[in-house]
């Protein structure tokens, strides 16, 4: 039984991993549009306990991706220079889209482990019941 | 008083299994999207059945010996070798583990149903 609260656990783990992540991903949609904006990335962590994987998964910290920000041709822009160029952002639009809909497909997998561990313990505690 | 009974030895060391092997596998999918992160397994259910008259333990002929392969208790995970790899190093496949647990729920409900049916027949047999 203490197998499956653990089981239950590291299913959380992974769907507030994957929160994160889409928040950062609504974050740069959002700023699609915004001058001098850096899309911002996260890599998944797995926890380790003295070197060996303790099953749940974190975050890790922001990063900001260091492509370079495109020239944007636009005079009547408010920040346009002399050239008539002002900087946009490098988010792609396309990829945070894939990369949303791949966050929402592995938050899915998780929710289903959560749920099916669930079930296990309860199947458990039926056996309690006449 | 059941816990001599073999067949609740078998049905609470398969569920346990079970229940061992989902937690592996939760940790497989929570990190489906981790670099370098590699899919581990649990081996299979096989409780050594030739000894079965002092129950399902192990032999052991010296004080060294600790009984682990073929006894009720599930192994500890080990990293499956990889068919394929994401570019990013990460070994998981999320169809193979939704496989994997969709057997170890069926087998983790048999188990559950043997226990009780057991329970039912001593029930039964006491006449309550």
């Amino acid at each position: 039984m203490s197998d499956l609260l653990q089981s239950l656990s590291v299913s959380a783990s992974g769907m507030r991993a994957q929160g994160t992540r889409l928040r950062y991903l609504s974050e740069n949609m959002a700023n699609a549009d915004t001058p001098g904006f850096r899309r911002k990335t996260t890599s998944f962590i797995a926890d380790r306990r003295d070197g060996a994987v303790a099953g749940a998964v974190r975050s890790g910290g922001v990063r900001l991706d260091q492509k370079e920000l495109p020239q944007i041709f636009d005079p009547s822009h408010p920040l346009a220079d002399e050239s008539g160029n002002y900087i946009g952002s490098n988010v792609n639009l396309l990829i945070e889209l894939t990369d949303a809909r791949q966050a929402q497909r592995s938050y899915e997998a998780n929710l289903q482990m959560f749920d099916q561990a669930r079930k296990m313990t309860s199947s458990l505690l039926d056996l309690l019941r006449r | 008083m059941y816990t001599n009974l073999q067949i609740f030895q078998l049905a609470s060391g398969q569920a346990l299994h079970a229940s061992a092997r989902q937690t592996v596998i939760a940790q497989n999918i929570a990190n489906v999207d981790t670099p370098k992160y590699q899919s581990m397994d649990i081996a299979s259910f096989k409780p050594d059945l030739s000894n079965s008259k002092d129950g399902f333990r192990q032999r052991t002929s010296r004080d060294s010996h600790f009984g682990t392969g073929g006894g009720l208790l599930p192994g500890s995970p080990e990293v499956q070798r990889a068919i394929t790899a994401q570019p990013n190093g990460n070994s998981v496949s999320l169809e193979a583990e939704l496989v994997k647990s969709a057997e170890l729920r069926q087998k983790h409900q048999m188990s559950v149903s043997v226990y009780k049916s057991a329970m039912e027949i001593l029930r039964t047999s006491i006449r309550r």
